[in-house]
C-alpha cells in the first residue's frame, strides 16, 4: 500500500496536465460545434466529400448537426488522447526507477518486484480513472449548452466504459514494455510507436477491404461509435479481445520484471 | 555461522564480463573488507547479493537463505549504502524516510531520530535541495535505520567530510558492536585497513587473495630502503626481493622471508642511512593491482 500512495503523490502533476488537455480540448471542441449544429449545408459538405475519407473518419455514420453526433465524431479523439496519457504513465511508472537511478533504493527494500508492479499498477488505474471522470465531466459541461436528448446520454454511458478500456489496453502494454525491456529510453518510444500504429491501422482498415482485418489488430476500432450510438451496445468479440491483450500484458510484465537484471 | 555463503558466483553481462567463479565466506561478527579498482567487480557481487541483478551460474547465500529464492526476506536484516545515492525527487528527507521505514516489520522511527543526530542531518529538508554529501548521510540513516543484521558498504565515504566519515566510522564500529556483520566494499585501502579484520582482493572479476589483514602486514613484506655512496655495488640477489627501484644512491625494495639474509649484506658495506618499516597496505596492493 505504502508504494501505492507514493505514487499516487508522485504521478499527481502528471494528472493535472493531462486533466488540463482533456478539458481544452473537450471545451474547444464543443465551442466548435456551435458551427454545426442544426446546419443544413454541413450535411451538403459532408456528401460531397470523397467515400473512403468519410469512412475513415468514421463520419458516415453520424448526423454531425445534432450533439449525439458530434460526440460520436469526438470519440476517436477522446480515446487517442486517453490512450496516449495512460500508454505514457504505464511505461513511465515502471521505467522512471530506472532512469531516476533509484532502483537501488527501492528495489534493495524488502519487497518484492510483484508487489511493485501491482502497487504502482493500482496508482497507474487510479489515475487513469480519475483522468475518465475528468472526461466525463467535461463532457457534460460542454454539451449543457445544446440540446440534449436521452439518445445522447445512453450513447454517453457506453462511451466512458469503451474509453476506459482504451486506457487499461494501452496502460497493460505500457508496464509490460516498461518491464520487459532493458533500456528504458527505448520502452516509451516504443509505446508511443504501437499506439499510433494502432491508429494509423484504424484507418487502413476502414480504406480498403483487404486491410478490414486490421480492425482486429487495432484496439481504435475495438469500440464502434456507430454501433455503440444506433444498436446501444459494446460488441462483445472485441470485449474478449480486450480483455485478453490486458491479461497477456500484465502477466507477460509481472513474469519478465521478475526475471530480469535491473539497469542500473 | 557464516553471514554470507558465496560459492563460484559468475556473472555475464552479455559476453562482457561481471565476476567470475567467485567465492568466499564472511563470519558472522566481522568486518569483511572487499577491495579491488574500478571495475573489478565489486558493485557486481553487491547487486548479487541485493537480487538487484542475477548470476549467470553460481550461487550467493545470506543468512544460510538463497539470495534469489529469500531476497525479500533477507532484505528484511541488510542495509545497503550504495556509492551513490539516488531518492525519489520532491520528496523531504522526513517523508522518504518514512517510506523507507514502513517496509520492515520493526518500528524505526525511534532509531530514524537518533541517526539523524549522531550525522547532523536535518529531516525537514527537500532531497532535492541537499548536496551530494548530505544526500549520502540521508543514504546513512536509510540504511541503518531497521539496526540490520548485515551491513552492506560500497565505497561509503565518497562525498563525505573528514568528520562525518570519522562519525560514520565510529557508526559502524558500533553497530558492528551490537552485532552486526560488515560487507565493507571499497578502493580506499587506508579504510579498509583501520576498519576490516579480513579482506578479499579482486581483480578483473576474479578473487585473487583472501587474507587477515594482520598476516597481509605484518608476515609477509617488510620495505627497505638503503642509502649509501656507492649504492651500485649493493646487489640484493635473494629471493623474496621484489619491486627494486634505485635512484641518487637509495635502494628501494621489498623483501619478503629471513630479515637477517637482508641486513647480512648490508653490514658488508659502508651505508649512509637505512629505513626497515612495514609497507603501507596501500603499497602491498599495489603489488596486486598491477
Amino acid at each position: 500500500m505504502n508504494i501505492y500512495f507514493r505514487e499516487l503523490k508522485a504521478n499527481l502533476k502528471s494528472l493535472l496536465i493531462w486533466s488540463g488537455i482533456v478539458v481544452l480540448f473537450v471545451l474547444v471542441g464543443f465551442s466548435k460545434f456551435s458551427a454545426y449544429e442544426g446546419n443544413p449545408e454541413l450535411l451538403a459538405i459532408m456528401d460531397s466529400m470523397p467515400k473512403a475519407l468519410v469512412e475513415a473518419m468514421s463520419l458516415k455514420a453520424f448526423n454531425l448537426t445534432t450533439v449525439t453526433g458530434f460526440l460520436g465524431l469526438m470519440f476517436t479523439y477522446f480515446g487517442l488522447i486517453l490512450s496516449v496519457a495512460a500508454g505514457m504513465w504505464g511505461t513511465d511508472i515502471i521505467t522512471k526507477e530506472e532512469r531516476d537511478r533509484t532502483v537501488e533504493f527501492s528495489l534493495t527494500l524488502p519487497v518484492t518486484r510483484g508487489k511493485v508492479i501491482t502497487g504502482k499498477l493500482l496508482a497507474a488505474v487510479t489515475h487513469c480513472i480519475l483522468l475518465l471522470l475528468v472526461t466525463w465531466g467535461s463532457i457534460l459541461l460542454g454539451a449543457a449548452n445544446y440540446q440534449t436528448t436521452q439518445e445522447f446520454f445512453d450513447f454517453l454511458s457506453l462511451i466512458i466504459p469503451a474509453l476506459g478500456m482504451m486506457q487499461l489496453i494501452f496502460l497493460a502494454i505500457g508496464i509490460l514494455l516498461g518491464c520487459a525491456m532493458k533500456h528504458y529510453k527505448r520502452a516509451s518510444s516504443i509505446t508511443m510507436f504501437i499506439l499510433l500504429g494502432m491508429y494509423m491501422a484504424s484507418i487502413f482498415s476502414g480504406l480498403n477491404e483487404k486491410l478490414e482485418f486490421l480492425k482486429y489488430v487495432s484496439p481504435f476500432k475495438y469500440f464502434n461509435p456507430a454501433v455503440m450510438l444506433n444498436e446501444s451496445r459494446l460488441e462483445w468479440p472485441y470485449l474478449l479481445i480486450t480483455a485478453g491483450i490486458i491479461g497477456v500484458c500484465l502477466l507477460g510484465a509481472y513474469f519478465t520484471y521478475q526475471r530480469r537484471d535491473l539497469y542500473i | 555461522m557464516s553471514i554470507i555463503e558465496v560459492e563460484k558466483l559468475t556473472k555475464y553481462y552479455g559476453k562482457s564480463r561481471g565476476i567470475v567463479d567467485v567465492s568466499f565466506n564472511v563470519e558472522e561478527g566481522e568486518i569483511f573488507g572487499f577491495i579491488g579498482p574500478n571495475g573489478a567487480g565489486k558493485s557486481t557481487t553487491i547487486r548479487l547479493f541485493l537480487s538487484l541483478i542475477y548470476p549467470s551460474s553460481g550461487k550467493a547465500r545470506i543468512f544460510g537463505k538463497d539470495c534469489i529464492e529469500f531476497g525479500p526476506e533477507i532484505r528484511q536484516e541488510i542495509g545497503y549504502l550504495p556509492s551513490e545515492v539516488f531518492y525519489y525527487e520532491g520528496m523531504k528527507v522526513i517523508d522518504l524516510l518514512k517510506y523507507s521505514g514502513s517496509f520492515y516489520k520493526k518500528d524505526t522511527t525511534r532509531r530514524m531520530h537518533e541517526l539523524a543526530e549522531i550525522m547532523e542531518l536535518d529531516l525537514k529538508r527537500r532531497i532535492d535541495d541537499l548536496s551530494y554529501g548530505n544526500k549520502k548521510k540521508v543514504g546513512i540513516v536509510q540504511g541503518l535505520l531497521h539496526q540490520p543484521k548485515l551491513i552492506i558498504l560500497d565505497e561509503p565515504t565518497s562525498g563525505l567530510d573528514p568528520l562525518m566519515q570519522q562519525k560514520f566510522f565510529n557508526l559502524i564500529r558500533e553497530e558492528n558492536k551490537r552485532g552486526a556483520t560488515v560487507f565493507f566494499s571499497s578502493h580506499i585501502l587506508g579504510e579498509v585497513q583501520k576498519m576490516c579484520s579480513r579482506v578479499a582482493v579482486i581483480k578483473e572479476g576474479s578473487i585473487i587473495k583472501i587474507e587477515e589483514i594482520k598476516t597481509l602486514r605484518n608476515e609477509h613484506y617488510k620495505k627497505v630502503m638503503v642509502t649509501a655512496e656507492n649504492s651500485d655495488q649493493l646487489q640484493f640477489d635473494l629471493e623474496g626481493v621484489t619491486n627494486v627501484e634505485r635512484d641518487n644512491g637509495t635502494v628501494r625494495f621489498f623483501f619478503k622471508g629471513d630479515i637477517n639474509q637482508v641486513t647480512r649484506i648490508i653490514s658488508a658495506h659502508d651505508v649512509a642511512d637505512l629505513t626497515i618499516e612495514e609497507p603501507t597496505l596501500e603499497e602491498i596492493f599495489m603489488h596486486y593491482y598491477e
